[in-house]
């Protein structure tokens, strides 16, 4: 199989990136119509598959779950969620044959050999839907040439998916539909009537493509998500400790650091991060962030060079291949970094004191999100999607690194993502070492010590100006306001 | 536990607060370590916050403290909600695709557990033994406030402090626990909080009683020896005041149902059944509710009645693994759960806990109409005036604009109430809607009930614990077994 986006001519490959559209409620008249009647079947019963197909069932729609013949004979956990939810669960070959939609819920890297198996099973002119475009961009399925193939992707973790849809809302989902498979024209009718069967209209969806999902949602991934808070949290830790700072509290700081700050990111984009800092450092925490965008630029450039040119899904899949040698072998070392090493320290800190005392993790969340935002941007991919795989997904991240720090942090994101985050980490730990040198903790672990707010005007109002003119902030504003409009408490 | 280790606890003019939501102005109080008290009061008059205190929260504003004990055995709505939480957060079914199981209930009991062979009798005594490998936030209401109930207990407290124990508990159950409470008595100081005079134990010797004043404050009014019975009585006057005439604001005519065909029952469940792995919850169960019928459903805890109620309301999955025909659709046929909860109004302890959206106290009420938590469509001006009247109904317009989650737990049910009777629904399924209410409070809500059972739209189903809790007009009776 070779690389689909490789295949395609320049003029293709940039219509494509581009691709990325706010869709209108009014373009969600026709419900669930589309699917009404059909029979969808769900291959996997993790979390997101279960919870998809539990709302999928509530608005009135037929849904069934495929696992292979072992985990049904053994019970396994999968079997367990599907049947305890009073869902029809069968083999590939009961159920495949009978099925109008099949959702592949599968983790990327089982993409290939279930795509494999259950393609010849699959009914004339069904329709495939994929949640991550991985598989047709990057690996180059080809998928039968009957078949409609496209892509629903709530941009939620699946237990919110379903929380927001008992709640009688939903959340932000992306469509798409791969163009080399839509016989029938009908993949985009199914694919917003699948994401109105999620609750995904209501809390509004994003028209993309496979193409662009893929290349934006790896970038992000890797660099500003996992990656950048990966390098942080180690470079801060180790700074503290070496600057004599207790190592339980610089533990804590940053386990539960990245998490409070990126909220205020969540809330109310770069600026209102950086708007919870006393003026002084709010410059301090600006001129930090310029500082690392310099340094780390070419990194970002060729982390996204590589995703392009499909070099990167290239050698891990290579990884894979070969055992996941690689990636174990990181894995493993992340384990042995002295922050997962030092559990967080019996201390309070209050919420202001994240920022107060981590003025560089926010220089370093503004410098990660700019720089992946700028660098998407750059390579053709439209500021929509550049917003939702850096800023928008940041505080996911940050979330989990809250609960389980880095080691299990890594275990438990997809293994493309993990991959990147390591490749990141590798040359990122290196490109900061001088910089860190020169590091001290006014800006991590203590604040600064002025006893003076006081700043120059002129400086403040360009650090402002610079904050909030920043593109990912224009496209952040636009977005929220449709999200907020949508959830707005009337 | 041996021996009283508790010194005097005395407040002197002391003012807490707690995160600005609400006020404890001027608190004198003095506990000595031989005493058990009750703390009572109106609904938001900061009973919970009062006994809070004593287990370390608030912010002390004004005046001392002292003796406060280190080791505070507490049980409580906010404390158990608060486990709750803790437990989902730990659901880490995010950006990964796993779907976490969460603590089991030994885990919670027997981990730092001070007494192990005490904690053992009462697993035992509140029937939990088979529930040991469950985990924790797959319990009934009830079963999660047994696990809070043992953990406090067998923590060798030097003061206990149970914020309405007997809430939401059957009536063995119930009777269980007053008996061991009244076997520690001379080991174990209590603060109990209780919103129902008649719950309280013969070996209280004091009572504290709180009034609220306005805004956010509450006041401690006067504190009474149980053995002065002059003061006695007219405190228990005080609190039994008769509810006056009332009516029940109309429904939003503009707000159409589809109709119902008369001939049909509301709900026909055929041997209904919920199972998980081997375990039966509910165990085929046939249960027809007709039109205007009007049910009491009672049973001790997690016999499955949360379970059956859910089957009808949809929000059970295995609703669609069973045969189950309500407001006309027989379940597993293309409708959208939206279509059946239309016609539904639901209160219950878990659809509170679920009730985890700022929003204004106004747009909960409204939110009945949409069958949604918090907001997501504008509201008419019908349909605010109606909220408007439901308010004025629970004394509680003032508040109309106050966010729903800074209220009290007593308040804050109200209001779901409120919400659930909003819009007059074919059926009304009220899961043990008193709890947590004061006496007033409760005499309110037992005769709105009462009138809504007198007209004609609206079935009710009805579900509690306790027998004196009888409502006129309710003259079908199920009784659930438990299934183990």
């Amino acid at each position: 199989m070779a690389n689909y986006f490789n295949t395609l001519p320049l003029r293709e490959q940039l219509a494509q990136l581009a691709k990325c559209r706010f869709m209108d409620s009014s373009e969600f008249a026709d419900g669930v119509e589309a699917l009404k009647g059909k029979k969808i079947v769900v291959i996997g019963c993790g979390a997101q598959g279960l919870n998809q197909g539990l709302n999928l069932r509530d608005s009135g729609l037929d849904v069934s779950y495929t696992l292979r013949a072992a985990a049904i004979a053994e019970k396994r956990q999968s079997w367990k969620n599907a049947t305890e939810n009073g869902f029809v669960v069968g083999t590939y070959q009961e159920l495949i044959p009978t099925a109008d939609v099949v959702l592949n819920l599968t983790p990327d890297k089982q993409h290939t050999p279930v795509v494999t198996e259950i393609m010849p099973l699959m009914k004339k002119d069904a329709c495939l839907s994929y949640s991550h475009g991985f598989n047709i961009v990057e690996e180059g399925m080809k998928i039968r040439e009957d078949l409609t193939v496209i892509m629903v992707a709530p941009k939620c973790p699946g237990s919110e998916v379903r929380a927001e849809y008992v709640r009688g809302f939903g959340v932000p989902t992306l469509i798409a539909v791969h163009e080399d498979n839509d016989p029938k024209g009908e993949g985009l009718a199914l694919a917003k009537a699948y994401a109105v069967g999620t609750g995904g209209h209501k809390a509004g969806v994003l028209m993309s493509s496979f193409i662009a999902e893929v290349k934006s949602d790896l970038m992000g991934e890797q660099t500003i998500l996992c990656g950048m808070l990966q390098t942080g949290s180690i470079l801060c830790f180790d700074k503290m400790v070496e600057e004599g700072i207790d190592a339980g509290y610089a533990s804590r700081l940053i386990q539960f650091g990245w998490e409070t700050i990126t909220e205020a990111l969540k809330y109310g984009g770069v600026t209102n991060m950086l708007d919870r800092l006393s003026n002084p450092a709010k410059i301090k925490a600006f001129d930090l962030s310029e500082e690392l965008k310099l340094i780390m630029r070419p990194l970002y450039n060729k982390h996204q060079d590589d995703i392009i040119s499909g070099h990167f899904s290239q050698t891990m899949m290579e990884d894979w291949a070969n055992d996941d040698k690689n990636l174990l072998g990181w894995r493993a070392e992340t384990a042995e970094t002295n922050f997962e090493k030092t559990p967080a320290g019996d201390v309070e800190i209050s919420e202001q004191e994240f920022f107060d005392n981590g003025i560089l993790m926010v220089a370093m969340v503004k410098a990660g999100v700019e720089l992946a935002f700028e660098t998407m941007t750059a390579a053709g991919i439209i500021a929509e999607s550049a917003y939702y795989e850096s800023l928008h997904e940041t505080p996911l991240i940050a979330n989990t690194i809250a609960r389980k720090k880095l080691y299990e942090m890594n275990a438990t994101i997809s293994d493309t993502a993990e991959y990147g985050c390591y490749l990141y980490n590798h040359a990122c730990l290196p490109l900061l070492g001088d910089f860190m040198k020169g590091i001290k903790t006014d800006v991590i672990g203590k604040g600064l010590s002025t006893e003076d707010n006081g700043v120059d005007n002129a400086r403040l109002i360009e650090v402002n100006a610079a904050l909030r003119s920043h593109p990912v902030e224009a496209i952040g504003g636009v977005l929220r306001g449709h999200m907020a409009d949508m959830k707005k408490i009337v | 536990m041996d021996s009283i280790r508790l010194d005097n606890i005395l407040f002197n003019k002391v003012t807490v607060n707690f995160d600005d939501r609400f006020t404890l102005s001027e608190i004198n109080w003095s506990i000595e370590p031989n005493q058990h008290w009750v703390i009572t009061g109106t609904n938001g008059s900061g009973k919970s916050a009062l006994a809070a205190v004593l287990a370390g929260v608030g912010d002390i504003e004004n005046g001392t403290i002292s003796g406060l004990p280190k080791n505070v055995g507490l049980v409580s709505f906010e404390a158990q909600a608060e486990l709750i939480a803790k437990e989902l957060k730990k659901d880490d079914a995010d950006i990964m695709d796993v779907i976490s199981l969460g603590t089991p209930v030994h885990e919670m009991i027997f981990d730092d557990c001070q007494d192990p062979e005490l904690a053992h009798v009462l697993v035992e005594k509140f029937g939990l033994s088979k529930l040991l490998d469950r985990a924790f936030r797959k319990l009934s209401t009830g079963e999660t406030r047994k696990v809070m109930l043992i953990r406090a207990l067998s923590s060798k407290p030097d003061l206990l402090i149970l914020d309405e124990p007997f809430d939401g508990l059957d009536v063995d159950t119930l009777a269980m626990l007053q008996a061991h409470l009244a076997s520690i008595v001379d080991t174990t100081p209590m603060v109990l909080v209780l919103n129902r005079f008649d719950e309280m134990p013969d070996f209280i010797t004091h009572i504290a009683l709180l009034d609220k004043k306005k805004g956010n404050q509450g006041r401690l009014e006067l504190t009474v020896d149980k053995s002065d019975e002059r003061a006695f009585n007219e405190l228990y006057q005080l609190l039994h005041l008769k509810t006056t005439d009332l009516s029940v604001p109309e429904a939003d005519p503009t707000n159409k149902l589809p109709a119902l065909d008369p001939n049909q029952p509301l709900v026909k469940l055929n041997q209904a059944t919920i199972q998980y792995g081997d375990t039966i919850i509910v165990d085929k169960l046939d249960w027809t509710i007709e039109q205007g019928q009007h049910w009491q459903l009672s049973g001790p805890n997690g016999c499955g009645k949360t379970g059956v109620l859910s089957l009808i309301t949809g929000d059970h999955p295995q609703c669609y693994s069973n045969d189950i025909f309500v407001f006309g659709f027989q379940r597993g046929n293309g409708e959208s759960i939206w279509q059946i909860k239309q016609f539904i109004g639901y209160v219950s302890t878990a659809l509170q806990w679920e009730y985890r959206v700022s929003t204004s106290c106004k747009n909960v009420i409204i939110s009945g109409f949409y069958d949604s938590i918090g907001m997501y469509s504008k509201s008419t001006d019908n349909q605010k005036k109606i909220a408007d009247q439901w308010l004025a109904l629970l004394g509680m317009t003032d508040r109309a604009d106050q966010p729903f989650n800074k209220l009290s737990y007593g308040d804050q049910r109200l209001l779901l109430i409120a919400r659930a009777m909003v819009k007059h629904p074919p059926l009304l399924i009220l899961d043990e809607p008193c709890l947590g209410l004061d006496d007033m409070n409760r005499q309110l809500v037992l005769a709105l009930i009462e009138r809504i059972c007198e007209g004609k739209e609206t079935t009710v189903l009805y579900v509690n614990h306790h027998a004196e809790d009888q409502i006129k007009g309710i003259e079908n009776h199920l009784g659930l077994k438990k299934n183990n």
